[in-house]
């Protein structure tokens, strides 16, 4: 182990150290009465290192013989993953705090997973992509089943499992395929077999069977099928969880391997993806429309979304993926202040996820109401929100790629899909009076719900150099 | 004033009268009319150069990287608009400060009214698409806030609802269009994409942005089918409705025909698309609107037909047209707003809007009823008044329009609908303020302060002027607006009432003639309307949606049903989908390899497996049977690695078959002994379908492969060649595993005993609480043999016990260079005491051996780990292997490898591994025998001691820790639960069992 590789791969390794001793110091001294203290610790961990990798912390450049690449690509997925996770970690506190179920091992869990998703965008490796992916899914599958004396919860960290595993096998399949025919496990190995003569059948077999199995990461359909369940199932927090940091990560590494070890052959698998993103946002939009409760609701969202995100890689350009990182982050954005929201909607100190609960909400509580609002028009992408340009984004790149019918095809989705967003509104301005919701809130909650819809209004107006940000890591990836 | 403060002034503005509204109504109204007459100064300051066909721009980069700019720019079509408006605008600011009640909050009104209002300028001086597409939308959001103003209302409620899906999910299609015009023009800028009509009307894409756009025109402005949202908008305030619904946000859609007419129009999509829509809705809401007995609701109608047939005159695609389309505009907004303030001033005075309840207003509000009458009469086309200058204008045009290729369609239907337009005007006139004076008004009506009147008497009076000396008072205005929709060289006629007798004139006389006829003969046909069915717009809106809602349902209903099956069917064909498509894709190379001679040997073993493997599938309901045959796929591919020849891979798989077949057994003890039968026969094909295919494509794919040559020379040749020089020995499979790979054999010793841990853990749960009574409450399903340890058995096990182990040692140290090693042994000696448990059972073979498994299990990670930091002290990285030759006296040469440290680590992990697992489950086995035998006589005879005092009869401590261990640590968990449940066992019958020894 060389510096140069040390100092690339320092925050994770930092990281790794902070899990164990949080680990065994936890279990050596009040086990789950350290669990408050331990979670705001690591989401100040998490925050600093987001803002130290994000301001340069750890050398660019490939590590480990080019298993491991820190650059402006995985730099900017990598803070968003920190900040998302911190963010997510600190508004479910009160949550688990007055239910029972802070225990240590969640953050602790967390912060695995997390170190997981860092691996997976840095991997350039298909050996340290399998090792990071799985590190994040084992730590996602335990603190799915978090809630043990619900049946609900351990179904849903079971299917999660069951699936999960299926996928992963899909994934190795590939992998394996991948090795086996273009003799290197190296992305840049692989990339330049492909370069140098036609695209090996057996490759070409693994690039597909291992975006299938990334696929179920990002549930994308027809593997999206975990989905709904699991984020009904899990926990509120587990859920928030869910719909930020993972998917990010997992799209972030679809770019990786797409772009790192196939971007020679960007239509061919531009072709795969464009099937999933296209199915994806029709099952997203179209199933939705049915559902009652808002943490399902929530789950065909991100179908949806992730749909629209795999548009831009589709684009198979570098405003392609530029669109795709300002979207995931975006969408990110919106989903840590939606699910401050959920968290806090509660009757008779129950947790209630009934949409129909919110019926006149805008009456009871005018500023959180038009905090929602903002956000779920962002979510449907209607402008000026952020969530439009995100939106706009994707598209244009599509379409600039040639892909002008799944344009089309993605514009009359999101008009379907506008629909369960803006009937949330109309209940919560209009709906009828009923049984009402209470919405107690930490200020913590209180301030990444109006900090989220804050950013969703003036986002229109600048990105304050997000866009930058995100070009400079398209061009990283994308040579 | 530059055209970007103009459209920021009313946004910046509508702060204004929400901090003002404190101090008083007046104030916000003051504020708020303010703001509108700043900014309508500023645009008017820009009139000289507007009609003198300049263009002032100004242009901002917003996010270049989008190709979002925010410019703005001030044209004529823009100035036209913007005027409108910002006039309308500040004459409803000042009706609304007299119409909206005390307790009503007048201050959000404003500041909504002027956020409306900002949307609207900001639209009609974007340059830029996106730019438009954000104001679009605002006005949208701001027009639901409007809309829903009157919360208490249901039909507010409704109508806020309807208005915004509708006209939301048209704007969000327009987005698409609007990107692919983008697309096509090479910018996002207006004033670029009405230079590229070339590009945008050759392009294959025109026809589907054309589509795309109009979606959001249309249904912004109300054109058929989506006509319906309209009137039912109509619940919010007059104010909203006369601004909104007759003046300004219906007119967008307009506006955005127009904006973008000089690159979508003269095409004959353009003109079946749009021209037939456009008549389509002025014929049908003009019939309606006869009918409507609510006056807003019969003006909300007769909105739609006039923007009908404002979409109609664009869809022409004429220059004349386009001059007749803008001057109607210009007309309707004058008269209709009008109207509207009129009929809110009726139901402000009179508290009712019914027609049926009004009627000789005139003499008791003749103010009010002078004003409804000039702007009705202009509105049914009458001489002297503005409407009859454009309708006259679009009856002429309708009159030389042929409709495939038949020459009286058009003429006809302008017609028909210039008779509606006629009967209905006279009606709203007539019904209303005309007849006897009644004395049943709901509240008696009166006219009202001049505040509220002044507004639409303003109206009435240009609407005058303009009819009496058009070019005087709109010419220019007309000809600015004309020229900028044509793009410039337009040379228009002047407007004038007298063409001679033109058959326009003759329809126009038709229809006020047919109009006046209509509404005498009204009961009847009234009576008529009334019986005949008709569909209801609003309910094929709500059974679209609940029809969309059910369809929805049904898909998330069939695609997640919960059920895994379900699940993992999408997911197989998913993959098998995928399979396909990169089969089909990729061009597959000539085969390079042969195929290996079948032998019968390979066939028999091909057969059987084939055989076995579909048993398991059709017998697995009865789960001892299909362990059977499980084992038997199990030794055929044992079979199978040594037929090509490996023999330390098949002797591996065949321990490994051996243990997992008798845990799993001791396992399936506790669990049913059938599988239930799920799905059925129907399901079974469908499964068996899919299943099929799914090993058809791997199979294939896997034939596939194997008959071509990997890219690359794969791994095993440097393994083969290496293996004795680098490693030390002989057996390429252990030297992977204790030194090529040695780390990975690390990670997963570890792995391995963690596993057996989680067994222990798992077990432990199980023996507490529910899980422990339902145990305990547990029978056997199928009768026991009577003899619980056969003899046979027993003896068996005692004399292969040393003869196992002594083959255990033996595989372990020949590994390193022949088939065995470390794995492997631990297996065989795991075999060799898992069978003396099954023989005598768990306590007793517990009882004679002394090894606790967790250490055991410790012990093997450790020796390995000591082994792989052994290297450190030769200066070489962790786990590098050393060997090296030793000579003992007496004995040969031997070679001696730092691997066999590390090969013992592996055998001691999996023999504790394999040991804990079994343990954990014979725990179960026994808590389940505490139900089936009162005592377990041969325990208490080997240890008398164990038995608990204070739990007479209950079961020992537990047995799985050395007793030692157990007392040191207090141990004794899994019991307390005994207590209560000893009443299960009292009422066994069943003899006790003798000792076995």
């Amino acid at each position: 182990m060389t510096s140069a590789d040390f100092s690339a791969v320092l925050p994770e390794f930092l990281l790794a150290l902070f899990a164990m001793a949080a680990l065994l110091g936890a279990v050596y001294t009040g086990k789950d009465k350290t669990a408050g203290a331990l979670l705001w610790i690591t989401v100040a961990v998490m925050v600093l290192f987001g803002v130290w990798i994000g301001l340069g912390g750890g050398a660019d450049g490939a590590a480990f013989d080019g298993l491991f690449i820190s650059d402006a690509f995985s730099r900017f997925a990598k803070v968003a993953i920190l900040l998302s996770a911190a963010a997510v970690l600190a508004m479910s506190s009160d949550y688990l705090n007055r239910r029972g179920m802070l225990r240590f091992e969640y953050p602790i869990l967390i912060t695995l997973s997390v170190i997981g998703m860092m691996m997976m965008v840095s991997s350039g490796d298909l050996i340290a992509l399998y090792m990071g992916l799985e590190l994040q899914s084992l730590s996602l599958y335990v603190v799915a089943a978090m809630r043990r004396d619900s049946a609900k919860s351990s179904e849903a960290g079971l299917k999660y499992f069951v699936l999960g595993s299926l996928s992963s096998g899909m994934l190795l399949y590939g992998a394996s395929m991948v090795y086996g025919f273009a003799g290197t496990t190296r992305f840049d190995g692989i990339i330049t077999v492909i370069e140098a003569g036609h695209l090996p059948v057996g490759v070409l077999f693994g690039m597909v069977f291992m975006l299938v199995g990334l696929a179920f990461k990002v549930s994308a359909v027809p593997f999206h099928m975990w989905t709904p369940d699991v984020y009904e199932g899990s926990p509120t927090p587990v859920t928030a969880f869910f719909a930020t940091a993972p998917k990010m990560a997992a799209m972030a590494l679809i770019a990786r391997l797409a772009f790192d070890a196939f971007g020679h052959v960007p239509g061919e698998w531009g072709q795969v993806i464009a099937a999933l993103a296209l199915a994806s946002m029709f099952v997203g939009s179209i199933a939705a429309i049915g559902q009652r409760n808002i943490k399902r609701l929530m789950a065909y969202s991100s179908i949806g979304h992730m749909g629209f995100a795999l548009l831009g890689l589709t684009a198979g350009t570098e405003a392609g993926v530029q669109a795709t990182l300002l979207y995931m982050t975006i969408y990110v954005a919106m989903n840590v202040g939606t699910f401050a929201f959920i968290l806090s909607m509660e009757r008779d100190g129950q947790p209630v996820t009934d949409i129909t609960s919110l019926n006149m909400y805008a009456k009871k509580e005018p500023t959180k109401a038009l905090a929602m609002l903002v956000l779920l028009f962002s979510l449907a992408g209607v402008p000026p929100m952020l969530g439009f340009f995100a939106k706009f984004a994707v598209l244009n790149a599509a379409l600039q790629s040639g892909y002008t019918y799944l344009v089309i095809a993605g514009v009359v989705a999101s008009v379907i899909g506008a629909f369960y967003y803006l009937r949330i509104v109309y209940f919560m301005y209009f709906g009828e009076e009923g049984e009402g919701v209470e919405t107690r809130m930490q200020p913590v909650q209180l301030g990444l719900l109006v900090a989220s819809a804050l950013v969703m209004v003036l986002g229109a107006l600048s990105l304050f150099g997000l866009e930058g940000a995100a070009q400079a890591a398209a061009a990283a990836l994308v040579q | 004033m530059s055209p970007a403060l103009i459209a920021a002034l009313p946004f910046l503005g509508a702060v204004l009268p929400a901090l003002l509204i404190r101090t008083g109504r007046s104030h916000a109204a003051l504020a708020a009319g303010a703001v509108s007459g700043l900014a309508l100064l500023g645009l008017l300051l820009h009139l000289p150069a507007a009609l003198a066909g300049q263009v002032i721009t100004a242009k901002f980069d917003w996010l270049p990287w989008l190709g979002l700019n925010a410019n703005f720019m001030i044209d004529g079509l823009g100035m036209l608009f913007a005027t409108l408006i910002l006039g309308i605008g500040l004459l409803i600011i000042l009706y609304a400060r007299f119409y909206l009640s005390n307790q009503d909050p007048v201050g959000q009104f404003y500041t909504y009214l002027l956020l409306f209002q900002g949307a609207m300028v900001g639209i009609v001086l974007s340059d830029n698409i996106l730019l438009l597409l954000i104001f679009w939308e605002l006005t949208s959001l701001s027009s639901f806030l409007l809309i829903g103003y009157w919360k208490h209302l249901p039909e507010g409620r409704q109508g806020a609802r309807m208005a915004l899906t509708v006209t939301g999910l048209g704007g969000l299609s327009m987005i698409a269009g609007m990107l692919i015009l983008g697309n096509i023009a090479g910018s996002y800028d207006i004033s670029q994409i009405l230079l590229a009509k070339e590009a945008i009307q050759s392009s294959d894409l025109y026809l589907p942005a054309l589509i795309l756009i109009l979606g959001g025109a249309f249904t912004k402005s109300a054109q058929f089918p989506f006509h319906f949202w309209l009137p039912h908008a109509m619940a919010a305030p007059t104010p909203v409705s006369a601004y909104l619904h007759s003046a300004t946000m219906v007119k967008a859609g307009l506006f955005l025909m127009a904006r973008l007419w000089p690159v979508l129009a003269g095409t004959p999509e353009w003109f079946y698309i749009v021209a037939t829509t456009g008549l389509i809705t002025m014929l049908i809401a003009a019939k309606i609107a006869i009918f409507k007995d609510d006056l807003k609701a019969l003006l909300a109608f007769s909105t739609v037909s006039h923007l009908g047939l404002v979409t109609f005159l664009l869809g022409l695609g004429t220059k004349v047209g386009a001059v007749a389309a803008v001057f109607h505009i210009i007309n309707h907004a004058s008269f209709k707003a009008a109207l509207f303030m009129s009929a809110g001033i009726v139901d402000h005075e009179a508290h009712t809007r019914d027609l049926k309840r009004l009627g000789g207003l005139r003499h008791l509000m003749p103010i009010t009823a002078t004003i409804a009458t000039i702007a009705a009469l202009s509105m049914a086309g009458i001489p002297l008044f503005n409407g009859f200058l454009s309708k006259e204008m679009m009856l002429e045009e309708a009159a030389h329009t042929a409709w495939l290729g038949s020459p009286y369609v058009v003429p006809v239907l302008a017609a028909i609908a210039a008779l509606f337009s006629a009967t209905y005007s006279f009606r709203f006139i007539a019904h209303g303020f005309f007849g006897p004076v009644r004395d049943d008004y709901p509240h008696k009506p009166h006219d009202p302060p001049f505040g509220m009147w002044a507004s639409p008497a303003f109206l009435a009076t240009l609407v005058v002027l303009i009819g009496v000396m058009p070019i005087t008072f709109a010419g220019p205005f007309v000809q600015m607006a004309a020229n900028a929709v044509v793009g410039g060289d337009l040379h228009m006629h002047p407007i004038k009432h007298w063409h001679g007798v033109t058959p326009a004139l003759i329809i126009s006389g038709i229809a006020v003639v047919g109009g006046l006829i209509l509404l005498a003969s009204f009961k009847p046909l009234k009576a008529a309307w009334e019986a005949t069915p008709r569909p209801e717009a609003k309910a094929i809106f709500d059974w679209i949606v609940g029809a969309c809602g059910a369809a929805a349902d049904w898909i998330t209903a069939t695609l997640h049903n919960g059920s895994m099956a379900r699940y993992l069917t999408l997911f197989t064909i998913g993959s098998v989908a995928a399979g396909f498509w990169a089969f089909s894709g990729g061009g597959l190379g000539p085969e390079t390899r042969e195929m290996l001679p079948i032998t019968p040997v390979a066939l028999v073993g091909w057969v059987m497996l084939v055989t076995a493997s579909a048993s398991v599938v059709a017998f697995h309901h009865n789960r001892i049977l299909a362990l059977v045959l499980i084992g038997i796929v199990g030794l055929i591919v044992s079979i199978c690695f040594i037929y090509l020849s490996a023999p330390d891979l098949a002797l591996t798989q065949i321990s490994v078959e051996v243990v997992t077949a008798v845990l799993m057994l001791l396992a399936l003890n506790f669990l049913p002994k059938r599988t239930k039968r799920g799905a059925g026969p129907l399901k079974h094909v469908w499964h068996i379908a899919i299943a099929v295919v799914t090993g058809l494509g791997t199979g294939g794919l896997i034939y596939t492969l194997m008959m071509r040559d990997f890219a690359f020379e794969t791994m095993s040749k440097y393994h083969l060649v290496n293996s004795h020089t680098l490693g030390g020995g002989d057996n390429v499979v252990n030297v992977i595993l204790v030194d090529f790979r040695g780390y990975d054999t690390y990670g997963e010793v570890t792995v391995l005993g963690i596993a057996a841990l989680v067994i222990f853990a798992l077990t432990e749960a199980l023996l507490n609480g529910a899980s422990s009574k339902k145990l305990i409450a547990w029978r056997p399903d199928v009768p026991r043999a009577g003899d619980k340890h056969p003899i046979m058995l027993l003896v068996g096990t005692r004399v292969m016990m040393p003869i196992a182990l002594l083959v255990g040692v033996f595989i372990f140290l020949r590994g390193h260079n022949l088939p065995g090693g470390g794995f492997i042994a631990g297996l065989v000696v795991s075999i060799a005491l898992v069978m003396q448990y099954m023989a005598s059972g768990f306590a007793w073979t517990q009882a004679r051996q002394k090894v606790y498994y967790h250490v055991l299990i410790g012990l093997g990670v450790l020796a390995a780990g000591i082994t792989g930091i052994g290297a450190w002290f030769n200066g070489v990285p962790f786990l590098t292997s050393d060997y090296g030759y030793v000579k003992l006296p007496g004995l040969e040469k031997f070679e001696l490898a730092t691997a066999a440290g590390f090969d013992l680590g592996v055998f001691l992990g999996v023999v504790g591994s394999v040991l804990l697992a079994l343990g954990g489950l014979s725990r179960l086995a026994r808590r389940a025998a505490v139900g089936a035998e009162p005592v377990h006589a041969h325990i208490i005879a080997e240890k008398p001691e164990a038995r608990s005092p204070e739990q007479p009869g209950a079961f020992p401590p537990e047995t799985l820790l050395p007793q030692r261990w157990a007392q040191a640590r207090g141990y004794t968990s899994a019991r307390q639960d005994d207590a209560d449940t000893k009443p299960v066992k009292a009422k066994k019958t069943k003899p006790t069992e003798a000792e076995e020894q």
